[in-house]
């Protein structure tokens, strides 16, 4: 059995965060767990789907964030512990629910796992999402180990089923996709007793008495900040009077504390750290607060903590003189990560003293060695992504057809046609299915003058999620809009989960797909289905759809993710390059295979100065080969 | 400009300044230009300072004495015909051709009887169908030849074809038929470095064709498709004084005055000075008067020459002596071209040192610009 369902308490795992949180939620018997994948959340549910079966769970990929968290609702209110696992912008997707059930309040333990993603390493956006536990008035966990994050998940159904509310765990990047011993609990058998009790009042708020609700919620944050007072993830450790306090949280923790060991600054300063972060355990603060004139906050984006830790100091420590460090007085930056060394910095800024974090020469001799080994690798599809192929045809046919044609998209794969990889096609790009709706819009600028084709990207599991309004607005508003499905059967983005487009649920058992050509068919969309490795016929297909206007037009590119496919099926091709066909840097291309079309499968050899198939990388796609003018590429296909 | 690049260069100095022909020569085998409905466009960015694009674009830049030494070994002649062995009418024997044909039917018989013969074993040619952009098309065989017989007095990148098929090894001998544009493309790019003229030695036949303008699509495409709803078959220009163009489908005849199709003329003819395809090996072009049935015919080299008499001996074209009215009509109107196109660069350049694409200064062309500055005065 997978490592996060041994059932061996008080042995030691190394566990992911992720798998972390996904063992704290088998250990308080959760039974329901949904969610939409996004990174870094991912693996949350694809741990919990590894073991569904064994442990009787039910998982699944539900189709966006919101209903990922009505249905973790429903399943509460029908008397079965459920969690959602949501990245920071999964999150706002689930706001408006979210916003009426923490109103309303559930019944078994309802956990709401939301991973931040601080520096934006695989976001368009960085958000601090423990404002939005503030916001409706939740209790926040924050883990700054993998122990805690499973330790934490498990407390948080505890704590939901005191206040009958959604409990958040909110983690981060570095916490969810680090490893780290964890010492497992007891499995807890999921109960086998649900029902809805019909007799109880409604679960709304729409009969008056939203304020009433509200004031209860206040009532309920005055309970839980007492239970977080005595809380074990809460906890001093430092001289009696320190001459500089620490107040931090999540992966603060361990970088102020490395810091204070490399500064040797175990005598002086000392660590209040929290895991209860909202409410806050007011007595235990002011407590530690009392006993320091300086204090930095260290905590990753937003001035969270030190905020609401001003405000305590304000209403409760008056007439005291006490100086924050922190985001606002800069010596912690209020954007992308922190680590040790900015902590350091901060340390050392305050208490006016030396050191230095890295020594110059060490330092450019790193730099040195680092730019010649390693190679620079931009953002880029990956060998024989259909979108390549699509994107090219795209390119082509917008400069064929003449028209200044625009195209606007959304997050996925297909998202980096901003860059070079995608000749730059893509002019637009912000949330799940946006770029449709944004399409609607300078769709609708005829009567301004506009004349431009406009074209919308999007995803198969992007449409599902989150395009269907936005065509069928369009449909209504007669927009004039192309939208490209570029359907590669699956989340490729997040690691190929299925969406209700495939015929395969998140445990693997067969399931009913919906056909997005028949759906969008249905909704009387003109609909043609492009194969994005024929390049040629894929150009005149949008070249011809690019002459008509009027309403929108759908095309369907279909072509499974390649890295998917080389996970089950050979390579359509072995491809080879006739190496007197290729004329090098005389062929006056200028290396147009490599420098234009720029698939990674494709390699400039500086010495022969042509080009050369990776065969260790290439998947066999074929679609170079009409690339090359000089017909140098060749392809066998292989059965 | 040291550090320009090539293809931008074509870009902003010759297709957006109305300049091109839409010959074809930058397209076929560079995958940075295509021709596409009427127009070359760069499709992607190539940043490379000299290209196939410059060496083969005759809009760019012209040395009129260098091509004039490549193909016939002496400086650019001051006759308005060019350099020419002689003029002579000619027609084809062949009814089949005749019936296809926009004059007498001799370019068709020529080429087609150059491939019966071995002279070339492939041809290209432009073709076009209805009211559609015409393209240049690979023939290698009788039937092929036959059904581009006939013009659509449309612009054509008939050259992107002759690229594609350059380094093909089953195109060993290549036949060529085109407007005096696509000639001077050709002839220029044999005047490039080795690795872009390396096998245009397999080039060899080219038929000109007279011509004083060529139309541009979409525009005059959609100017049709609003008057005729029936496929167009067959266009003519008849000779003067008729000044119409007439356009045929199976069931009748559409005629537009002249007036009203000249407003669809490539903006780049108006800078032309090349009426008869002075560097072809034989350039054809219509009869009128007493042979109006005939083509005029001017044999330029030596390899044009062995063509076209090995042909009349065959039988495969009757041949009559040029009327002396019609040859003196003919060098007018070659001279009076290239004045219109001297005074149009002129004006263009606002100066006489700048001719745009015309490098270098032959006896003519000096002659000519002395012509417009006195006209001017």
């Amino acid at each position: 059995m997978s490592g996060i369902a041994v059932n061996a308490p008080q042995t030691i795992q190394l566990l992911m965060g992720n798998e972390a949180i996904a063992r704290g939620a088998l250990e308080a018997g959760v039974g329901v767990a949904a969610a939409y994948p996004g990174t870094p959340s991912t693996d949350i549910i694809d741990s919990l789907a590894d073991v569904a079966k064994d442990l009787n769970l039910y998982v699944e990929w539900s189709v966006n964030e919101k209903v990922a968290l009505e249905v973790a609702a429903g399943a509460s209110l029908g008397g079965v512990r459920a969690l959602t696992a949501m990245k920071q912008l999964g999150l706002n997707v689930a706001l408006d629910f979210l916003a009426n059930v923490s109103l309303t309040g559930i019944k078994s333990g309802l956990v709401l796992v939301v991973c931040d993603d601080p520096g934006a390493l695989s976001s368009t956006n960085e958000q601090d999402s423990r404002n939005i536990a503030k916001m409706f008035d939740l209790p926040l966990l924050e883990p700054a180990t993998a122990q805690e994050a499973k330790d934490m998940t498990k407390w948080a159904f505890e704590l939901s089923e005191q206040i009958s509310n959604v409990c958040l765990v909110r983690s981060v990047t570095r916490i969810s996709h680090a490893r780290g011993n964890v010492v497992l609990g007891e499995l807890r058998e999921v109960s086998a007793r649900a029902s809805f009790d019909t007799t109880q009042k409604p679960y709304t708020t729409i009969m008056g008495g939203a304020p009433q609700y509200h004031r209860v919620l206040h009532e309920n944050l005055t309970k839980i900040a007492q239970i977080f007072e005595s809380s074990p993830f809460n906890g001093y450790a430092g001289p009696e009077r320190p001459e500089l306090l620490i107040i931090t949280c999540g992966t603060g923790w361990l970088y102020s504390w490395e810091a204070i060991k490399m500064l040797s600054l175990q005598d002086s300063v000392g660590i209040l750290k929290l895991g209860t972060t909202w409410p806050l355990p007011g007595e235990l603060v002011k407590r530690h607060m009392m006993k320091a004139e300086k204090i930095l906050v260290v905590e990753e984006v937003d001035a969270f903590l030190e905020n609401n830790l001003k405000v305590l100091a304000v209403d409760s420590l008056p007439g005291r003189d006490r100086i924050f460090y922190g985001k606002h007085s800069g010596h912690i930056n209020p954007f992308g990560e922190i680590n040790t060394d900015i902590v350091i910095r901060a340390l050392t800024n305050i208490l006016n003293t030396k050191y230095i974090i890295r020594d110059e020469a060490y330092r450019q001799k790193a730099t040195e060695i680092l730019n010649r080994y390693v190679v620079f690798r931009e953002t880029q599809f990956c060998p024989g992504c259909p979108h390549r192929g699509l994107f090219w045809a795209l390119k082509d046919s917008l400069r064929l057809d003449g028209q200044e044609g625009v195209l606007t998209g959304d997050i996925g794969c297909y998202g980096s046609g901003v860059g070079s990889t995608g000749f730059k096609q893509l002019k637009t790009m912000h949330s799940m299915g946006s770029g449709i709706g944004v399409a609607n819009g300078l769709g609708k600028l005829e009567q301004f003058g506009f004349k431009q084709p406009v074209l919308a990207t999007c995803g198969d599991s992007t449409f599902f999620h989150a395009a269907i309004p936005a065509l069928i607005n369009g449909i209504h508003s007669k927009a004039n809009f192309i939208l490209l499905l570029l359907d590669n059967s699956g989340t490729a983005m997040t690691g190929f989960q299925p969406h209700p487009g495939i015929p395969m649920n998140a445990v693997g058992d067969p399931a009913p797909a919906v056909d997005i050509g028949d759906l969008c068919r249905g909704l009387g969309v003109p609909v043609e289905i492009v194969d994005p490795y024929d390049i040629e016929d894929t150009t005149q297909k949008l070249l011809n759809v690019l002459r008509h206007s009027g309403r929108p037009r759908v095309i369907i590119s279909q072509r499974e993710c390649s890295l998917m496919r080389a996970r089950s099926e050979k390579p359509l091709y072995q491809m080879d390059v006739v190496a007197h066909q290729c004329q090098g840097e005389t062929c006056g291309c200028n290396r147009f295979c490599t420098r234009v079309f720029r698939c990674p499968g494709l390699m400039w050899n500086t010495n022969t100065k042509k080009v050369e198939i990776d065969q260790a990388i290439c998947v066999g796609c074929g679609v170079c080969v009409d690339i090359c003018p000089q017909s140098a590429i060749t392809r066998k296909e292989i059965r | 400009m040291v550090n320009s690049k090539a293809c931008e260069e074509l870009d902003t100095k010759v297709i957006k300044t109305g300049l091109c022909t839409l010959c074809g020569a930058c397209v076929g085998n560079c995958p940075y230009l295509a021709a596409y409905e009427g127009r070359v466009l760069l499709k992607d960015v190539c940043d490379l300072p000299q290209g196939r694009c410059q060496a083969a674009c005759p809009r760019i830049s012209l040395d009129l004495d260098e091509l004039s030494e490549v193909v016939f070994g002496g400086p650019y002649p001051e006759d308005g015909l060019g350099t020419a062995r002689y003029v002579v009418m000619a027609r084809t024997t062949d009814s089949k051709i005749r019936a296809r044909a926009q004059d007498a039917g001799a370019v068709t018989a020529l080429m087609k009887f150059a491939m019966e013969e071995g002279f070339i074993n492939s041809a290209i040619l432009t073709s076009f169908e209805d009211k559609s952009w015409p393209r240049g098309i690979v023939a290698s065989n009788d039937e092929q030849i036959l059904k581009c017989s006939g013009s659509s007095y449309l612009a054509a990148p008939t050259i992107e074809s002759f690229n594609q098929v350059i380094q093909n090894p089953n195109h060993q001998s290549i036949g060529f038929i085109g407007t005096p544009c696509q000639v001077m493309a050709l002839v220029k790019m044999r005047t490039a470095p080795p690795e872009i003229s390396q096998n245009l030695d397999k080039l060899k036949l080219i038929v000109g064709l007279f011509c004083t303008w060529a139309l541009a699509y979409p525009d005059f495409g959609r100017f049709l498709e609003k008057k005729i709803s029936d496929p167009v078959v067959r266009y003519e220009v008849p000779p003067h004084p008729a000044n119409v163009l007439s356009a045929y489908t199976d069931k009748e005849r559409f005629s537009f005055s002249i007036d009203e199709v000249l407003p669809f003329v490539r903006p780049a003819c108006r800078f032309c000075l090349d009426l008869t395809a002075e560097f072809a090996d034989l350039s054809v072009g219509g009869g009128r008067g007493e042979v109006l049935n005939w083509n005029t015919v001017v044999i330029r080299t030596e390899r044009g020459m062995r063509l076209f008499d090995s042909a009349a001996k065959k039988g495969v074209i009757e041949t009559a002596p040029i009327p002396e009215g019609n040859l003196s009509r003919l060098k007018a109107a070659a001279y009076n071209k290239k004045k219109r196109a001297i005074e149009n660069i002129i004006q263009r350049t606002g100066c006489t040192d700048d001719l745009l694409y015309l490098k270098g200064r032959p006896g003519i062309i000096k002659r000519l610009v002395a012509e417009c500055r006195e006209g001017s005065l």
